[in-house]
């Protein structure tokens, strides 16, 4: 009797467990399935699955030129343009612009835009920005490839990314690294905002792209740090946030040029001392240390010491946000400012100028 | 109570049922600490003892003449010509792929001139090579080791890889010990370099710096995907742009290695270039890619298997292939009689051919230098007694040497020749000076290759 009940326990176990190991091993599958269509899981042959960049790179890679500027010889102006820059440009909508970096295309007599199917175009400038360092171009053509584009999730360090470019001429190349670091500036100019990527990028790779591991461009390549005469090699290279990119590209295709606003002053932001000195309430704005005569802000009366705390009604927290936002008014836009002289709080009605920007060499 | 158990007992067994699916699953050991980050250690422990290290000595020898008005002037007192000798070591990786015979892939330029060769085992021995054979034009050597217990890596199909495959380096850079890079493929089909004769490379940005030449890129399972060959190094030192040349090229070569003792190289007998946009417009072509086809010549495999001027070869068995000198390197690499399968596209339609390659009888200017430094720049041909120099480059090694246009080269020291395999053959037996019995017209003579 007890060996009965005992083998009755274990049978209705048994068959209660290889009921549930049926039931599991038909539902694995299809979850192991959905979690594994993870962004660079892709099923590849029998070995199941691999891990492979493969698909994003057939997404972004055709959409990524190979840029020619060539200069035609003054003293010989009936020879054929020799090859004066070299680069790479990403294809943004099936209208034919192209992003690119200004410094490929900078003194250029003539541009030839190659795509990775053969294809080449004579290609114009629509606009650059030399203080972005960006160049918008356009082909006419049927069906080009575009970049997918993420411009909503914003990159993090450690996210992986693949470069896409030229290199030396050798023909379409993709590396690939990490983001190392987000909003490195002070590179060149305020107004960027870098992404620091360790993916291989060497001289030719300038204006190609930058794209996360579903082929969605998140950044156009734009230098790498030198040390002496080397280029390259350090794993320590500098993208445009495609965000960035993306707005300067809509300003070069509506104007030709970004148009930015000036206020014409220098500044610092509030520290201790000064804050003590003029007897501020916290270290929130931005004191004025110098004043363009000639500029708007010398027209409103604005001096030195001076310190601003709101723009248009918003604290301004550091000089960054006041220099972007500045940057962002359309000239000639009136715009009030709020500043503490003296300790004593005005509202100043400040017209805003425009910043021209000469082309550098 | 009995209900609580049989569940638990259930849970249990459903439990080990369910675990062992979900761990054969993955392709590379995933999980720690129950987050998924992928390690490549697991596949390095079964990988990396087949990689070895390759440390070569010799000498170069350079000879100085001197000049024969000096040596009329100084009569019989005239000064020996000087020979120097530059002892050099060189220091290099290699990848083991038969174990049982313990045959090791390198490039020839590793070994290159090495009177001595040393292999350094992943377990510390250390083991005198053998050189089987090797290819100086697409830089492949074969060595062969007497040792037990030894590793061979698998060798994957290298034409399956895709651009944005991972990809691992093993060698042995500056001579620092075995060393790990990772990475992905770059680029696939890479020609027109100007590295070797021969050249059809894996591209990638996994670091490869000097040492790592004749080591291994695998793939994620460890198996062998390319050997390390060289790199873009304007600096000196890695860049993220190296090349490999391809496991299935390096298949075919060490095939005929073994084989022959030496690479037979294949002919397919036609000349041509690569397609263009230009010219796929002019034949209103769709495909970009492919070489388009010059010339056939006469009496060629290419003209056997019914290949004409015009046409655009656009895949080899079955395989896509990117330019004309892609073709050429896998054309030359696949060897003499092999039967090989031709995608061509012809006034618009595609059809595909088969040829059997025939074996070159014809070396190139350049590739004579590879049979013999002196003989650089002389074209040569078998002739009906031995081997005819159907042209010689003027101010070449082989013109100084005395070699003149239609001589035809019968004998190597004091054995004949008859063919170019003989010769070539002669001339790796022998160390130093060479004597070369020509038949010039209706004299003979012989000529000095020093």
């Amino acid at each position: 009797m007890a060996i009965k009940d005992t083998l009755l326990y274990v049978g209705k176990a048994v068959t209660f467990g290889l009921i549930m190991a049926a039931v599991f091993l038909f539902v694995t599958p299809l979850l192991t399935d959905n979690s594994s269509s993870n962004l660079f899981f892709q099923k590849r042959g029998d070995n199941g699955f691999e891990l492979s960049f493969s698909k994003a790179v057939r997404r972004a890679a055709p959409a990524v030129v190979n840029i020619y500027s060539l200069s035609v010889n003054r003293n010989q102006p009936l020879n054929s343009g020799s090859l004066q820059g070299l680069g790479s440009g990403v294809i943004m909508s099936k209208e034919g612009y192209i992003l690119t970096n200004y410094h490929v295309v900078k003194k250029a007599d003539e541009i030839v835009v190659a795509l990775q199917d053969g294809r080449k175009f004579t290609s114009e400038v629509v606009g650059s920005d030399p203080v972005t360092d960006l160049a918008v171009l356009k082909v006419e053509g049927d069906t080009l490839p575009i970049v997918p584009i993420n411009l909503g999730v914003p990159a993090q360090v450690g996210d992986v990314v693949l470069a896409i470019g030229n290199p030396y001429n050798l023909g379409q190349t993709i590396t690939q690294g990490i983001i190392s670091a987000t909003g490195r500036n002070g590179l060149s100019s305020g107004y960027l905002d870098f992404l620091q990527t360790d993916a291989a990028i060497n001289a030719g790779n300038s204006g190609g792209a930058l794209i996360d591991t579903s082929g969605q461009l998140i950044g156009i390549n734009t230098a790498a740090f030198q040390i002496g005469g080397e280029g390259g090699g350090h794993g320590i290279n500098f993208a445009i946030p495609i965000k960035l990119a993306h707005s300067i590209m809509g300003k070069l295709i509506k104007d030709g040029r970004v148009i930015r606003g000036a206020l014409g002053i220098t500044g610092e932001p509030v520290g201790p001392v000064i804050a003590q000195i003029l007897n501020l309430p916290d270290l929130t704005g931005v004191v004025i240390t110098g004043v363009d005569p000639h500029g708007p802000a010398a027209q409103a009366q604005l001096q030195a010491r001076d310190v601003i705390t709101k723009y248009e009604g918003e604290a301004v927290p550091g000089v960054e946000m006041l220099m972007d936002r500045i940057a962002e008014s359309t000239p000639n836009k009136q715009v009030t400012m709020t500043i503490i002289r003296k300790g004593k709080v005005y509202d100043v009605p400040v017209t805003i100028g425009e910043n021209v920007v000469e082309e550098t060499d | 109570m009995k209900t609580k158990l049989s569940l638990l007992s259930a849970a249990l067994l459903t439990a080990s049922l369910t675990l062992t699916p979900a761990i054969s699953q993955a392709a590379i050991p995933m999980a720690v600490d129950g987050e998924s980050i992928p390690s490549l250690a697991p596949m390095l422990e079964r990988t990396t003892p087949a990689v070895v290290a390759v440390a070569v000595e010799g000498t170069h020898v350079s000879k100085q003449k001197l000049p024969d008005a000096f040596r009329y002037f100084f009569g019989p007192n005239a000064p020996q010509e000087q020979v120097q000798e530059r002892p050099f070591r060189g220091l290099g990786s290699g990848v083991i792929i038969d174990a049982k015979k313990g045959y090791i892939v390198t490039n020839n330029h590793v070994i290159d001139g090495a009177d001595e060769i040393l292999i350094g085992l992943h377990d510390g021995r250390e083991v005198e090579a053998k050189l089987i054979g090797a290819d100086a034009e697409s830089d492949i050597a074969l060595l062969q080791i007497k040792a037990k217990n030894l590793v061979a890596v698998k060798r994957a199909d290298s034409d399956e890889l895709k651009v944005g495959d991972f990809a691992v380096a093993i060698g042995n850079p500056f001579g620092l010990g075995q060393t790990v890079t990772s990475g992905i493929v770059s680029a696939m089909g890479r020609s027109g370099l100007g590295i070797e004769m021969l050249e059809n490379f894996i591209q990638t940005d996994a670091a490869i710096n000097s040492g790592n030449s004749g080591g291994a890129l695998v793939n994620l399972n460890g198996d062998l995907i390319g050997i390390n060959t060289a790199i873009v190094a304007p600096g000196g030192g890695n860049v993220g742009i190296g090349f490999a040349i391809p496991a299935n090229m390096v298949n075919n070569l060490v095939d005929q290695i073994i084989e022959h003792g030496e690479v037979r190289r294949g002919v397919l007998g036609v000349s041509g270039r690569d397609l263009t946009s230009e010219l796929a417009q002019a034949f209103g072509l769709d495909t970009q890619h492919g070489g388009f086809v010059d010339q056939v010549m006469e009496d060629s495999a290419a003209e056997d298997a019914g290949i004409k001027a015009g046409d655009i070869i656009v895949s080899v068995n079955g395989r896509k292939i990117k330019s004309f000198q892609e073709l050429r390197a896998k054309v030359a690499t696949m060897g003499a009689g092999a039967k090989v399968k031709f995608g061509l596209i012809r006034d618009g339609d595609s059809k595909t051919v088969s040829a059997t390659l025939g074996e070159a009888s014809q070396t190139t200017e350049a590739s004579a230098g590879a049979v013999h430094p002196m003989l650089a720049g002389a074209a040569l041909e078998n002739g009906d007694d031995g081997v005819e120099i159907t042209d010689i480059a003027q101010n070449s090694p082989a013109a100084a040497s005395g070699l003149r246009k239609g001589d035809i080269i019968v004998g190597v020291n004091r054995s004949s020749i008859d063919n170019l395999n003989s010769l070539k053959a002669k001339l790796k037996e022998q160390q130093g000076t060479v004597a070369l019995k020509i038949q010039r017209g209706h004299s003979s003579l012989f000529l000095v290759l020093r």
